[in-house]
């Protein structure tokens, strides 16, 4: 890079005030940033990446310490300012975090608050001039109607959307210098690629550098110019993104580039197909589920939320079967037909050629056996105050399955599947890593011997190399109990190395159901087009970007627009879209998409 | 792609079972001080009201002309064991008395703070648990409770019918537990949006077992913790039911009878009305400190702040 950095980072490190002593989080950091620049900061969970980026600003609080090193920005050094000099700096210098809901105030219109905040380091700026920034800015991030999105509250914006209003958050002071910790993570790839476009065009149209701190590679390979590997808290390597990419010098970075899933290869396919199988062990018929929301804004007359529609597909014995697609499309409302925490509306769930609605009483709970689920979050699906051994039991003690001592030993043999140490067994789950804790959740599923196990985005919030780990564990398991697995995920990666087949869902309805090659490599329906090429990879993309993704976030499922629902999106729309809706379509073998350019080829072929 | 058993790491197994939580939490409480402290003085107090009464054979209700207005052997000119915190006007022995009283008082306190988590959390983790209109009409219903005051429900209903002791421990009860069902109910209702929650309702638990079985072990040990605060305040209670005369009827001695009876001659023998109130005050804080340390021990072992 040339010209003069604009921030010098020199010899950084931050330790961990405990009892004891000082434990170092990160130590010995150091590196510039040029003007324009995109950094970018990897490393697995726990290799101090939040702690640099907050170092990075001057955010540490106690027990936290910077122990040595200096942050030097236009000469002067951040760490050692008073906080009246910092205070000025801030319009200069700015930080988005990963957690948008939590860090915008749920009482406010989201553009007051910018304003707010834009004034409170800017007060100079007239207010009549700070709004109309405002809603520029708003419109820069691609934020639909800023003026009316301007009066709107948090909880009126999606993730994605609030993600980019903190953007503007930290944009409205023009800062110089923008760090971005994890900012996609909670997003959906198709936003993912969205705000990762909007941070390339800032370097250009607002000279600004981002620190960009991520724990995906492929992402910040996407966005880096150069990119800074973190591991324990210390760099270990530095290089311009393809060039770390292409030869990779340190072993650390060598082995996180080999977990990363390829995609277009075929190798990346980690499964092998089932055997044919006769029976589907679940097929969904036609289902349908709508919710009757209060309108907002109205006393007493409600909306309908169509948030699954006329969803049908078969799932076989011992088959790996994914359901991809973004949030919001119903992936969990279908999960909670599939499981019988709702019934559909209309339609039928049969499992075992059994229509799970009617289930009661021995049926039931036959079927509950039978069929189990992990959950997303590691936090929340374990109940915080009893012991692990008693969380895994729980399930047995509800079947009445065994009492005593073989209670315990089943569930200290389940413990022992999944990779748990026995020790753990009275200990409370305080102390577990989230992927220590995704096994307790195996593990409280797998206690029932069940033949399905439905895995809601289960390893989403994983870094790469647990994920890693646990999907190598669900392989071992499904080869020694003959599972059948259904994915729920937006995680394309994931699902090619995994599933044998996939259903792409949009908007509550099904869209595409194909194998997995067929997907990948010549998918039917442009929503899967436009997925695929939001998928962060390192490969030479099958699908560029531009081709395929429209702007904007998918319709509200309150008010559905008439014909085709992927229209508004869609770059290959066309008359008929707007008016009809196309049903799934088979084209060739068993893959079936709903579109009418499917119909048209098959058409054509036969004409 | 193949897998062996290899693969699997192999853990060994530990042959002894860990401590238990609950054991965890005793231990920490035990090892402070102020769990001792409180933990002797009460059960020193528990063991005299039980035993000493029966033990020294004094009635609490015998008269004694001659020996009326005793003072306290340590105050007084005559030095005697026979009754070593005085007596009172009518010459009863005021140890024995206060004894009883303290027995009467800590029954009733007890019993009163059961009933009323009984009520209260039960109700409160439906309300919570189920939502929609059952929610509705409990809470309306814990409104209409928490709107009538305590204690004019208590002189109504017990100065209409006869203040025997289950009729006060009910009017208590009753009258208290809504709190209970506000707090529950609160707590209820973020927990049981948890997926743990949702797992529970997958493996197929009932609802009941969700309530008892994973709800429950969260929800009630802080509020039994607070409880024994209200153990406290309901021996209060009693002892003002007691001291407007609706509580046990006299001649069984109770704090609250015997510090009536001792108010009309509070300047020449002091004693009669204190005494009482120095073993009522002895309890409760032997209580608060067991309640106190319990918790810092509950919060050392679920990680909060100590």
């Amino acid at each position: 890079m040339t010209g003069t950095p604009l921030l010098k980072v020199r010899d950084l490190s931050v330790g961990l005030e405990t009892g004891g002593g000082i434990r170092p989080i990160i130590s010995g950091i150091g590196f510039d940033l040029a003007p324009r620049e995109i950094l970018g900061i990897i490393g697995a969970s726990g290799a101090g990446k939040t702690v640099l980026s907050r170092a990075l600003v001057n955010w540490i609080d106690p027990p936290l310490k910077v122990t040595s090193g200096s942050v030097i920005y236009k000469s002067q050094n951040i760490l050692d300012l008073p906080a009246q000099k910092l205070r000025t700096l801030r319009r200069e210098i700015a930080y988005v975090g990963a957690n948008p809901a939590g860090a915008l105030d749920p009482t406010l219109p989201v553009g007051q608050q910018i304003v707010e905040k834009l004034r409170a380091i800017a007060p100079e700026v007239p207010h009549d001039e700070a709004r109309k920034r405002v809603i520029d800015l708003l419109g820069a991030v691609r934020i639909p109607s800023p003026q009316m999105r301007y009066h709107e509250y948090p909880s009126q914006f999606s993730g994605g959307m609030m993600q980019r209003a903190l953007i503007v958050d930290a944009l409205v002071s023009n800062p110089a210098f923008l760090v971005a910790d994890n900012v996609t993570q909670p997003l959906d790839v198709t936003v993912a690629a969205q705000v990762l476009r909007l941070m390339r065009e800032l370097t250009t149209r607002f000279d600004t550098a981002i620190v960009f701190i991520s724990s995906s590679l492929p992402l910040v390979s996407d966005a880096a110019d150069q990119i800074l590997v973190l591991a324990e808290g210390r760099v270990v390597e530095r290089q311009v993104t393809k060039a770390l990419v292409a030869t990779p010098q340190h072993p650390y970075t060598r082995e996180l580039i080999s977990q990363i899933p390829k995609i277009w290869t075929s190798e990346a396919v980690a499964i092998d197909p089932p055997a044919q199988s006769r029976e589907p062990i679940i097929s969904i018929l036609d289902a349908t589920r709508s919710y009757r929301v209060r309108k907002r804004g109205t006393f007493a007359s409600y909306s309908t939320v169509r948030a699954v529609r006329n969803v049908t597909f078969d799932v076989f014995p011992g088959e790996n079967f994914g359901i991809v697609g973004e949030s919001g499309c119903g992936k969990s409302t279908l999960m909670r037909l599939l499981s019988r925490l709702e019934r559909p509306d209309s339609g039928h769930v049969l499992c075992d050629g059994q229509d799970i609605a009617r289930l009661s009483g021995k049926g039931l709970l036959k079927f509950r056996r039978d069929f189990q689920l992990v959950l997303q979050d590691p936090f929340n699906s374990l109940p915080p105050r009893t012991a692990i051994g008693a969380i895994i039991e729980e399930p047995l003690k509800t079947h009445g399955i065994a009492r005593g001592e073989q209670l315990r030993d089943r569930v200290l043999s389940v413990m022992h599947e999944v990779g748990l140490p026995g020790a753990l067994y009275d200990e409370l789950p305080l102390g577990l890593s989230a992927g220590q804790r995704q096994r307790v959740n195996v593990a409280r599923a797998m206690v029932l011997e069940p033949k399905v196990l439905i895995m809601d985005e289960t390893l989403s919030s994983l870094d790469q190399t647990e994920q890693f780990k646990l999907l190598k564990l669900f392989e071992q398991l499904q080869v020694q109990h003959g599972l059948t697995y259904v994915y729920i995920s937006h995680d394309l990666a994931m699902v090619r190395r995994v599933c044998n087949r996939v259903a792409v869902m949009y908007l509550g309805e099904v869209v595409e159901i194909a194998d997995n090659s067929r997907l990948f490599f010549d998918p039917g329906h442009p929503y899967t087009k436009a997925l695929l090429s939001a998928v962060p990879t390192l490969e030479e993309r099958r699908y560029k970007p531009e081709d395929c993704l429209l702007e904007g976030e998918p319709p509200s499922p309150i008010d559905l627009p008439p014909g085709c629902s992927f229209t508004s999106r869609c770059p290959n729309a066309f008359g008929r879209c707007h008016q009809q809706s196309p049903v799934l379509t088979a084209r060739g073998g068993k893959d079936l998409a709903a579109c009418f350019l499917v119909e048209n080829t098959l058409t054509h072929a036969a004409a | 792609m193949s897998v062996t058993e290899t693969d699997i790491p192999v853990i060994p197994v530990p042959t002894q079972r860990g401590a238990s939580v609950a054991r965890r939490i005793w231990r920490i409480a035990l090892a402070s001080n102020e769990f001792r402290v409180g933990a002797i003085i009460f059960t020193v107090l528990v063991l005299a009201a039980l035993l000493y009464p029966e033990l020294s054979g004094i009635d609490p209700t015998k008269m004694s002309v001659a020996t009326r207005l005793h003072a306290p052997p340590f105050m007084g000119d005559k030095w005697s064991w026979t009754a070593p915190l005085g007596t009172d006007q009518i010459g009863r022995d005021m140890l024995v008395r206060s004894l009883v009283g303290l027995r009467y008082s800590l029954f009733i306190g007890l019993s009163t703070v059961v009933l009323m988590l009984i009520i209260g959390c039960s109700l409160g983790t439906v309300a919570g648990y189920y939502g929609g209109r059952v929610d509705m009409v409990i809470m309306r219903l814990t409104d209409a409770q928490l709107s009538i005051p305590m204690i004019i429900l208590a002189i109504t209903v017990l100065g209409v019918s006869r203040p025997t002791i289950p009729a006060i421990i009910l009017v208590l009860g009753l009258s208290s537990w809504p709190v209970y069902a506000r707090v529950t109910r609160s707590v209820v209702m973020t927990e049981r949006k948890r997926e743990y929650v949702r797992a529970a309702e997958i493996y197929g638990a009932s609802d009941f077992r969700i309530m008892v079985r994973l709800l429950a072990p969260l929800v009630l040990p802080p509020i039994i913790f607070v409880s024994a605060l209200d153990v406290a305040r309901m021996m209060i209670f009693e002892s003002i039911l007691g001291f407007i005369g609706l509580g046990v009827q006299p001649p069984t001695p109770t704090f609250g009878n015997i510090i009536a009876d001792g108010r009309k001659y509070l300047l020449n023998a002091w004693w009669i009305a204190t005494m009482p109130g120095v073993f009522l005050c002895l309890c409760l804080t032997s209580i608060n400190l067991m309640g106190a340390s319990l918790e810092r021990a509950r919060n050392r072992i679920y990680g909060g702040k100590s």
